[in-house]
């Protein structure tokens, strides 16, 4: 992991400088984010702004809190019991852990994509209209559309158009992710949360994917947890390292691989640790 | 080195057979439990199977050139000597085995009388010979064994015995005329007949006896009445043997007189056997079944009908209830003759050529059909136990075994409606025994069927709610800590015996039931409300208070709730009886609502084996809900779902193999269950759906009459055949559980 060659070649159009963000540029707004399991502390007073239309990739040696820190942004740290959180994540600067947030309605607005793909035991077309079904959409024609846009945008369409009713479960597991992606992003979400959606992939459908995430960030906010740092490199416009719980640092992707400002930066990307 | 890989070597071995013997010690395990299957199942095959076998009727002896022409035949109960009898008073015995096989041993006359004018025959069953002489004085005998046992060895005497004493017993009649033919029957102490005089006259008669204290002297009086309502030629009259009816049976008509009171004797039907007139058939036989409720009557066109009397709301009535026809060679040939067996329903008719067809009533089976000797049959008899019938034609006496076992089963008997005697239509009936030996037995699998699937239906209806929302409950709501507890506790349920639960079902919770009925139904309608209006109040209740519970244990709340909510019912029961039900709701259900009603019905029985079946059900559902992998849930919940959108679309909808296994196991279960049907009901075969009312299941059935049933009998091998059903019907859903666990398995195994 010493040979860091992180492409860069297709950053150069969207350089933005985090600490200058016009506020419109701003997806996510971070602030004060304290999180505790029982009396353990996760997550340390983690303040960051996630930039709109951008790939964020959240980096860092296992059991650092990216995975959790990714997680508070649609509350899926809620079904935990013993979990607690303050601080404040605001979406429109709207807290979404105020009172009056509706879970479901958040979590329709900031999809998210596991680690394991995780297709539901129905067809594909069902997969994908799950979302909308929920919502009570139910007009076969509107449905039907919804179906081929995602299913195109998850770069899908041409493999599975023949089968559409045929089980989820016979796709492959690249397909599978890819169905998962299709899925969430048939409601149109504006954040999409992808939590190492390539770590129990084969590298050629991790090609795919990370291929996909790149278009993906021309429609949505794609915020990415991922184990491999060649993979932050070549996917995402701005990374987040952290270590133990803190951000450490947050960066443009180039910089912080190539010009990292903290010491601990530098050792992780350098593989000394993680 | 070589220490080292000598070693290697070694553990590899040792692994090696300890693998092998895994290996076949695994698989000689699972084919022993299916050989052990596979015997249970042909063994009660092996049972069963003589059931359906066909009757057979074979010769085995003659004995011919016989010297006299014999009026009657019959054969002893050992099927070792055989009697004979003239119409003029001679008896014959002859041998049929040993050293003497084939010869004449005794020949013995009835007492000096004057002129013999006629003779008949009584019922098989009884054995007796009656003779009438021309000073209308009747004489009764009986042919008679005795067993000695001279030098260690059994050996058979025949005598002739005289039950209502040696000297004739005079008939008061009006008539003059000497008596051509009669008939007769007996019970303890008294005689009916019915007397054909040479003018035509018929009339019935019965003799009283009555012991005299002193001289211990019978004294008879007899009562005589003549039948003028009878016209015709008369072919056959018949009495029954509780002396009750007389029947009378002309070429065309058939009588049936009410002779239970001597004094005053009625005619209760009769009927026109032919229907169509001028119509070229006649009667030209005609007998009583064994049991004496059916007649069959035989026509010129080999048709056979049978006719009893039926009792319905509508009245009494003498039908004509099913016919049968003469096959084979004897086909549309006018019947003979007709012989009863002495129990059961089987019957053989005669033809003029000497052909033999035997049937049996109830399963409306001709069973066997061919010719034991050629020519005219003169006389003809059943042995006692029906396993030898003894003929004689063409001066040769014939002794034929018979295996005819089960003549009353056939596999339409025992799954369509049948029309036993006495009732007034074709019906599904269980009643296996009686007291009397003479007894229709009613074998139809239907009605215990019927319960079986009654008690399990409404088991199920109890089970399944309250089993699948505890099991989806405890899996995907319950705080792990609190499961941790409330799983084992529900699974350990199922190690109650089931001896218990019917017991206090039995015992106990039918009385309360039935003392608190309102009440009862009371808590089925307020208990779920309650429970939801609480969980809502405290869905609602300020943080604050919800933190006094540990976390998890919220659902604690609810236990007050239930025994307040028990106790206000069954509080109120006796207010809303006295409201609704006048005060009480049996008499109310019963004679307001006609509904019948049983202290042990479905209702206990539902309750109780529903009790039963519940920890099966939840069980595996738990499970299955369980094992449901949370990374769907997560799936479905990040696509902005509730959480009960997703556990009614992704977790049940993947926990469907599982949960459809569990019911079908507790199905399974509630079929097979035994105990508690059989003390929570009141095991009565009948059909009804009705919640009030009790069943008979399979199982049950199985547990009351297997000890009572002889070994061997129809009714053992009908109880094996239940058990068979049974072992069919759990096999089978147990195997569409599983086949279908196994289809939906595959569809969400990649999971």
């Amino acid at each position: 992991m010493i040979s860091m060659a992180p492409d860069m070649s297709n950053k150069k159009s969207s350089i933005i400088d985090l600490n200058n963000l016009q506020e419109q540029q701003i997806a996510l707004r971070i602030q004060n984010l304290n999180l505790f399991y029982a009396e353990k502390q996760a997550l340390e007073n983690i303040t960051m702004n996630i930039p709109k239309g951008q790939v964020t990739a959240f980096i860092g040696p296992s059991g650092c809190g990216k995975s959790t820190l990714l997680r508070c942004i649609n509350r899926m740290n809620d079904l935990v019991d013993t979990c607690k959180i303050d601080g404040q994540i605001l979406l429109h600067s709207q807290n979404i852990y105020d009172k009056s947030v509706d879970v479901a309605s958040l979590r329709r607005k900031v999809g998210m994509v596991f680690q394991r793909p995780n297709p539901f035991p129905k067809s594909i077309y069902e997969n994908v209209v799950y979302g909308l079904r929920l919502q009570g959409v139910s007009d076969r024609r509107v449905l039907d559309e919804v179906v081929e846009n995602a299913l195109r945008n998850a770069a899908l369409w041409n493999e599975v158009k023949d089968r559409l009713h045929d089980s989820a479960l016979g796709l492959s597991g690249g397909q599978q992710q890819r169905l998962v992606i299709a899925r969430a992003i048939a409601i149109e979400p504006e954040v999409l949360l992808l939590d190492e959606p390539t770590s129990a992939l084969d590298p050629i459908s991790t090609l795919t994917i990370e291929e996909l995430i790149t278009e993906l960030k021309n429609k949505y906010t794609v915020v990415i947890v991922t184990h491999n740092m060649q993979q932050a490199a070549r996917v995402s416009d701005q990374t987040a390292f952290m270590y133990m719980g803190q951000l450490i640092e947050h960066a443009d992707t180039n910089t912080l691989f190539t010009t990292p400002s903290k010491k601990k930066t530098e050792d992780y990307i350098t593989g000394r640790y993680g | 080195m070589s220490r080292t890989s000598d070693n290697a070597l070694k553990t590899e071995s040792t692994r090696l057979l300890k693998d092998k013997v895994a290996k076949y010690g695994v698989t000689a395990g699972g084919i022993m439990v299916l050989c052990a299957l596979l015997l249970i199942f042909f063994y009660l095959l092996y049972i069963v199977k003589p059931v359906f076998n066909a009757a057979e009727i074979e010769p085995i002896t003659n004995i011919e050139k016989l010297t006299q022409t014999y009026a009657s035949v019959a054969v002893e109960e050992q099927n070792e000597i055989a009697f004979a009898l003239t119409e003029k008073g001679l008896i014959d015995f002859y041998a049929l085995t040993g050293d003497k096989a084939g010869q004449l041993i005794l020949s013995e006359n009835i007492p000096e009388t004057s002129e013999i004018t006629a003779f008949d025959a009584s019922a098989p069953q009884k054995g007796l010979y009656g003779y009438i002489n021309d000073q209308s004085e009747l004489l009764i005998t009986k042919p008679d064994f005795r067993v000695t046992f001279p030098n260690d060895k059994r050996q058979l005497m025949p005598y002739m015995s005289y039950p209502f004493g040696e000297s004739a017993i005079p008939l008061d009649t009006e008539s003059l005329f000497t008596i051509n033919s009669f008939s007769f029957a007996t019970d303890e102490e008294s005689i009916g007949l019915i007397h054909q005089h040479s003018d035509s006259k018929v009339f019935f008669t019965k003799l009283e006896g009555e012991e005299d204290m002193f001289t211990e002297e019978i004294e008879w009086t007899s009562s005589s009445t003549e039948l003028t309502q009878v016209n015709g030629n008369i072919l056959h009259t018949l009495v029954s043997p509780d002396l009750s009816r007389a029947f009378i049976i002309t070429t065309n008509q058939l009588y049936v007189f009410n002779t239970r009171d001597s004094s005053d004797v009625s005619l209760l039907y009769n009927v026109n056997l032919i229907a169509k007139l001028n119509s070229n058939i006649k009667v030209t036989a005609a007998n009583l079944l064994a049991g004496a409720n059916s007649v069959i009557v035989g026509f010129s066109n080999g048709v056979l009908e049978q006719w009893f009397e039926t009792n319905s709301d509508q009245g009494r009535d003498f039908v004509k209830v099913r016919q049968f026809e003469l096959s084979g060679e004897a086909k549309g040939s006018a019947v003979q003759a007709i012989y009863p067996e002495f129990y059961r329903r089987t019957f053989l008719a005669t033809t003029e050529s000497g052909h033999i067809n035997l049937f049996h009533t109830t399963s409306e089976a001709e069973l066997w059909q061919g010719k034991l000797a050629d020519g005219k049959i003169d006389s003809l008899a059943f042995s006692p136990r029906s396993n030898a019938v003894i003929s004689i034609a063409n001066d040769t006496l014939n002794i034929s075994k018979v295996e005819n076992e089960h003549p009353e089963v056939t596999w339409s008997g025992l799954w369509q409606e049948v029309w036993y005697e006495g009732y007034p239509e074709a019906d599904y009936v269980w009643q296996s025994s009686s007291a009397s030996d003479d007894f229709e037995s009613k074998f139809s699998l239907v009605p215990i069927s019927f319960g079986t699937l009654k008690a399990a239906m409404y088991a199920m209806l109890f089970a399944v709610p309250i089993g699948l929302s505890a099991a989806i409950y405890t899996a995907y709501f319950m705080a792990p800590n609190v499961r941790k507890f409330v799983k084992p506790t529900v699974e350990i349920m199922e190690a109650l015996p089931t001896v218990i639960l019917g017991f206090l079902a039995g015992l106990w919770l039918a009385p309360v039931i039935e003392e608190h009925l309102p009440g009862v139904v009371l808590l089925l309608i307020l208990l779920p409300i309650s429970i939801l209006l609480t969980a809502f109040a405290w869905h609602n209740l300020p943080q604050k208070i919800k933190n006094a519970v540990p976390q998890g244990w919220d659902s604690i709340v609810l236990l007050p709730v239930v025994v307040i909510v028990s106790y206000v019912s069954f509080g109120l029961s006796p207010l809303v009886e006295e409201w609704l039900f006048d005060g009480n709701t049996r008499l109310y259900i019963t004679n307001e609502l006609g509904i019948t009603f049983d202290q042990r019905n479905s209702l206990i029985v539902g309750i109780a084996m529903g009790f039963a079946v519940i920890p099966t059900i939840f069980s595996i559902a738990e499970d299955a809900v369980f094992s449901v992998p949370k990374t769907l849930s997560n799936g479905s919940l990040a696509l902005g779902a509730t959480q009960w959108q997703t556990l009614v679309k992704v977790v049940l909808l993947t926990a469907s193999p599982g949960i459809f296994s569990a019911v079908m196991m507790g199905l399974g279960r509630a079929v097979g269950e035994t105990m508690i049907v059989l003390m929570a009901t009141g095991n009565t075969p009948i059909m009804d759906w009705s919640i009030f009312e009790g069943m008979r299941t399979l199982s049950a059935n199985i547990a009351v009459e297997m000890p009572e049933s002889e070994v061997g009998s129809s009714h053992y091998r009908i109880l094996f055949l239940a058990a068979f059903v049974l072992f069919i019907f759990t096999f089978v859903v147990n195997t569409i559980a599983e086949f279908v666990r196994q289809r939906l398995r595959e569809k969400y195994s990649s999971l």
